[in-house]
């Protein structure tokens, strides 16, 4: 194969060189297009075919992350952390912004999965989770810079960054979906609008007040790690409303639940099993923690319910 | 990981494959285009795959590597070497830094008593508004594919929060006007925008330096004399017109001003193509307003044209002598300083004269160049030379080339000094001062001279030291970290020729592979790594005439650090940059005091140190596998330990510093006071591939309150994000 293609190889430059010869500046402008990326074709969560580029990345301004529907660790989090991105960005959604999860676990993450996976987690249109051959999958990670390094297990050592790209001006840029939603959302909308205008998010007089976490641990914490799934008094959300939470559930089983959550379930804990189930089998992730976070989030926990007047 | 050449010993068929691959992709996307082959032939040919994309195969992509070249017994590759570079070693002049011009500022009070103040140039191409404390948002049409309508003149945040610091003590004496745009040639001398005579012309995509030529820029300043710097954005208002890389909006740093924030490029206050930025460089010395604050001291001061001393305010320990300046650009900043977007700025003092012949007890007499010759009683640069260091790589076009998507670490595999591949510098059997730049995006260099003689090492980062260090090869000299040297030429004859090597290898953009013997790095196939071995050629030639520079000798007295003794340490914070732990998290983040790893959110105040204290910092290298040369903006720090010991530290690093160099696995124990100036600084890798979008956090030195909101530019002007901060921040 390789001889047969260089031969022609061969050919077509010795062909091209006697029709012309001039510089082709033009190429440099699609350094990071088609020819790039490639066209190798997926499976959406719905059964559909597409193509890396056409389908894809054409035109488009993306966020692509790589993600298996079994993790118990950092993927459950990356998806809810996306899921509020989704939230600011509106009607940008699905319009001319979109949201790729690509699975790094093709073997168990069929598109049914995915399917499970994305209605689990309320993802909404433009928001496409992504299967295919092994090759093909890999192609796309290294593309990205996202490859596994040697020695790495291809699957539980993924790279957890959060591409972000302009595939229309080429500018791309890798981020980390665990970081301020809102942070992210600016850089896509905002930053690599190209020749879009920017949406003005107000004055300096009007900017956002600062959330005073100088003295609270426990406020920063729940706010950065918990709250992309669960508030306080505010409803469910992927998770529970945890307003009354340290009220009505043994102290030690909400400290032991927030420090290890993946092993009280593989213990069976009948508590946490209710819950897996009574919220769509999102498992709630291990965020290693250390005692005195647990600690400091079960104190905001207590003060917030207190604050809040009689609890539930 | 990716390396972007091949080996210098690779084998004739395995180059000519991967110079074929990168061509014929090219050539089969010309002859579609041109419609001289149809979609079906290519298809037959097994060329395009059934979805009309080039296939994704070994001898068509110079991305995709072939499976040997994945091997790791060499250097792994998945393109050619820069081509053209045969031959043409130490064949061309090596071109000195080009000295910027300014013009006398004059400043205007506000006639209404208020605290504005205007500065005029005398330059009649000082175009817009003149410049104001506060940014100008005088409105302008902006340029449809920025979005169109109207934006402000100047990409500086507007009001209170971004006006210039100490305006009015330190008013603009001198005001540069200066233009980063697309490479073109230089009317000064007609000088090509080529690495070489016999390369190819960079095009406007290719690079972008300030006023868009070669060679780099030099900016000459002292103490006493503060400097407006008008930096237009000239680039192309299409931000595809980059040649496959960078960014066409700027934020330029001061590398390492006692400026106010808002002129220290804070990556997230860029402005974009059509705007300028007003950057007030004060050049003051720190403790200006509680050391020697009445200017009395002679060693505080600054160069008069008549040869005088002009006393300034400040802790003449705070001395400095060589920075940099270079665009910092949120998530572009590699990209961008790799396609020229950065220069030297070398700053006079009564200490540091740049006139070797001025003998007032107080002048260092450091190589440079003599007043009686020249008739400038500072900033002679006859004998005190700019070596700005960087690798770079070309594609089959001769067009610089980058792969954005290498996330370990970019390297070039073609040396350039002062943007000139590989060339010779002619000098006389004397004493010179070098100051030396890694000015790379990811390699370290180590220098040493090819016969092993010594090298007296007199600064390290931006400061002299306090005492000469006697060398036979210097250390290991991380990105942005910059060396200032004196070699002796007077041991050699005219005719000989003496060469600076380069000891430290690479196999990627990680850190070096290791440090070769000067012996092995001069026996050609001992490295793999192009860019080790002679990479500037020195050519002795007949003295012009005497020497009048002080001798420099081992342990020479020259700037002792500043004490410290007296100001409280208020507290200590440690910062870990690399692998968070667990094997499924992101392994591009600090973490701060043991917190969360976290990569770059602008956004985000990490630290907060009070005004007036100072702290002692420790920054870790998470892991053996990496190193990362941080740098910390605004204040001088100096090292207490490395891996917990001050006999760690070599004695080229007893002096300040501002970039940490941290070695893999190992740690640096710093401390640092805050003084004068506040607003969002940094603390970043300055491997720029590792610093875009990862391991960044900003600092404020502030009232330990509120953080600052955080700008969010737009060529329609700026808005605000809100900031948030970490715990006991």
């Amino acid at each position: 194969m390789y001889k047969k293609l260089l031969s022609h190889s061969a050919a077509l430059a010795a062909m091209i060189a006697t029709a012309f010869f001039t510089s082709s500046r033009s190429a440099h402008a699609v350094t990071w297009g088609a020819d790039y990326f490639t066209n190798v074709p997926f499976t959406t969560q719905d059964g559909q075919t597409v193509h890396f580029f056409d389908d894809l990345l054409k035109g488009k301004r993306v966020f692509i992350n790589f993600i298996y529907t079994s993790c118990g660790d950092s993927c459950p989090l990356e998806t809810a952390r996306l899921t509020q991105v989704k939230k600011i960005l509106g009607d940008h959604m699905g319009k001319d912004i979109f949201f790729y999860s690509f699975t790094v676990d093709p073997d168990h993450d069929t598109p049914a999965e995915l399917k499970k996976y994305a209605e689990t987690f309320h993802t909404g249109p433009g928001w496409l989770f992504l299967t295919g051959k092994k090759k093909d999958l890999e192609l796309v990670r290294k593309k990205l810079g996202q490859a596994a390094t040697a020695g790495q297990n291809q699957v539980t050592d993924h790279s957890t960054s959060l591409m972000i790209g302009n595939e229309a001006t080429g500018e791309w840029l890798r981020d980390s979906s665990m970081d301020n939603p809102q942070y992210i959302a600016t850089i896509v909308r905002d930053w690599l609008a190209g020749a879009g205008r920017r949406e003005t998010t107000g004055s300096y007089a009007n900017a956002p007040p600062l959330p005073n976490y100088v003295a609270d641990r426990g406020g920063y914490l729940f706010n950065n790690q918990c709250g992309a799934c669960h508030t306080i008094g505010k409803g469910d959300g992927l998770g529970p409303d945890l307003l009354g939470v340290t009220k009505h559930r043994d102290a030690g089983w909400v400290s032991a639940f927030i420090a290890k959550p993946d092993q009280m379930l593989s213990k069976k804990d009948p508590v946490a099993m209710a819950l897996y189930a009574k919220y769509k089998q999102v498992k709630m992730p291990n965020l290693r923690l250390t005692d005195q976070d647990v600690n400091a989030i079960v104190r905001y926990l207590e003060s917030q319910t207190t604050a809040s007047g009689p609890g539930r | 990981m990716s390396n972007i050449y091949l080996p210098w010993n690779a084998s004739k068929r395995r180059l000519r494959e991967a110079e074929n691959a990168r061509k014929n992709r090219l050539e089969i996307v010309k002859a579609l285009s041109h419609g001289q082959v149809s979609r079906r032939e290519l298809s037959k040919w097994g060329l395009l795959t059934a979805a009309g994309m080039i296939a994704p195969i070994g001898g068509l992509s110079p991305f995709v590597g072939t499976s040997r070249a994945d091997s790791s017994s060499s250097i792994p590759t998945g393109a050619a070497p820069s081509p053209g570079l045969s031959g043409i070693e130490f064949t061309q002049p090596m071109l000195r830094l080009e000295v910027l011009k300014s013009s006398p500022a004059v400043c205007i009070e506000d006639p209404t008593g208020g605290p504005e103040m205007t500065v005029s140039s005398s330059r009649s191409n000082l175009t817009g508004a003149d410049a104001d404390r506060q940014s100008c948002q005088t409105k302008m049409n902006v340029d449809a594919a920025l979005g169109g309508g109207t934006g402000p003149c100047e990409g500086r945040p507007p009001g209170e929060a971004w006006a210039h610091q100490h305006w009015d003590k330190f008013e603009p004496k001198v005001a540069y006007d200066v233009t980063t745009c697309g490479a073109k040639t230089n009317p000064n001398g007609n000088i090509s925008f080529k690495f070489h005579p016999s390369l190819a012309d960079q095009g406007p995509d290719a690079m972008w330096t300030f006023n868009g030529t070669m060679p780099p820029k030099l900016v000459l300043g002292r103490y006493g004399e503060p400097i407006l710097f008008r930096h237009h954005n000239g680039l192309s208002p299409e931000v595809t017109k980059n040649g496959g890389f960078g960014r066409h909006t700027l934020s330029t740093h001061e590398h390492n001003g006692h400026h106010g924030a808002e002129n220290d490029g804070f990556t997230g206050a860029f402005f974009y193509p059509g705007q300028y930025y007003d950057y007030h460089w004060p050049i003051v010395l720190a403790g200006f307003g509680s050391i020697n604050a009445d200017a009395t001291d002679l060693k505080a001061g600054s160069p008069t044209d008549a040869g005088g001393i002009n006393k300034v305010a400040g802790d003449w320990r705070e001395t400095m002598s060589t920075h940099w300046f270079h665009d910092h650009m949120f998530s572009f900043t590699s990209q961008n300083v790799y396609k020229g977007c950065a220069a030297m700025f070398n700053i006079y003092s009564s200490l540091d004269r740049g006139a070797e012949d001025v003998n007032d007890g107080v002048n260092f007499r450091l190589p440079s160049g003599q007043a009686s010759v020249t008739g400038k009683s500072w900033g002679n640069l006859d004998y005190d030379v700019n070596l700005m260091l960087a690798d770079k790589a070309w594609d089959g076009h001769g067009q610089l080339y980058f792969d954005i998507f290498d996330f370990t670490g970019f390297l070039g595999d073609a040396m350039t000094v002062n943007g000139c591949y590989k060339p010779y510098f002619e000098v006389e059997p004397r004493q010179y001062r070098f100051r030396i730049l890694n000015a790379s995006v990811s390699r370290f260099f180590k220098v040493g001279l090819s016969d092993g003689s010594d090298i007296m090492q007199i600064g390290n980062d931006g400061n002299l030291l306090p005492n000469v260090v006697k060398l036979k090869e210097l250390d290991e000299q991380g990105i942005a970290e910059r060396y200032d040297i004196v070699i002796d030429f007077s041991r050699y004859k005219p005719g000989q020729k003496v060469w600076m090597v380069n000891l430290c290898e690479h196999r990627d953009g990680a850190k070096p592979n290791g440090d070769l013997k000067l012996s092995d790095a001069l026996t050609p196939g001992k490295s793999n790594d192009p860019c080790v071995g002679k990479f500037l050629e020195f050519r002795i030639v007949p003295s012009k005439r005497p020497d009048q520079s002080v001798r420099v000798v081992d342990k020479m007295p020259l700037i002792p650090n500043p004490d410290l003794s007296n100001i409280p340490i208020a507290r200590t914070r440690t910062f870990e940059f690399g692998k968070s732990s667990g094997s499924d998290r992101s392994p591009w983040t600090i973490k701060t005091d043991n917190g969360n790893g976290l990569s770059a959110d602008f956004s985000r105040v990490s630290a907060m140190p009070r005004p007036g204290t100072r702290e002692i910092w420790t920054l870790v290298n998470g892991g053996g596998g990496w190193d990362h040369p941080i740098h910390i903006l605004f204040e001088e720090g100096q090292i207490l330990a490395r891996n917990g010991s001050l006999s760690n530290v070599p004695l080229a690093e007893r002096g300040r510093k501002d970039v940490y160099r941290l070695r893999p696995g190992g740690s640096v124990t710093l401390t640092m006071q805050f003084r004068e100036f506040s607003g969002m600084y940094m603390e970043h890798c300055h491997n720029t591939v590792h610093e875009d979008n990862a391991m960044l956090l900003r600092w404020e030195p502030g009232t330990g309150l509120v953080p600052l909101p955080t700008p969010n530019p737009s060529p329609q002007g700026v808005t605000y994000l809100g900031s948030t901060q970490i715990p006991n921040s």
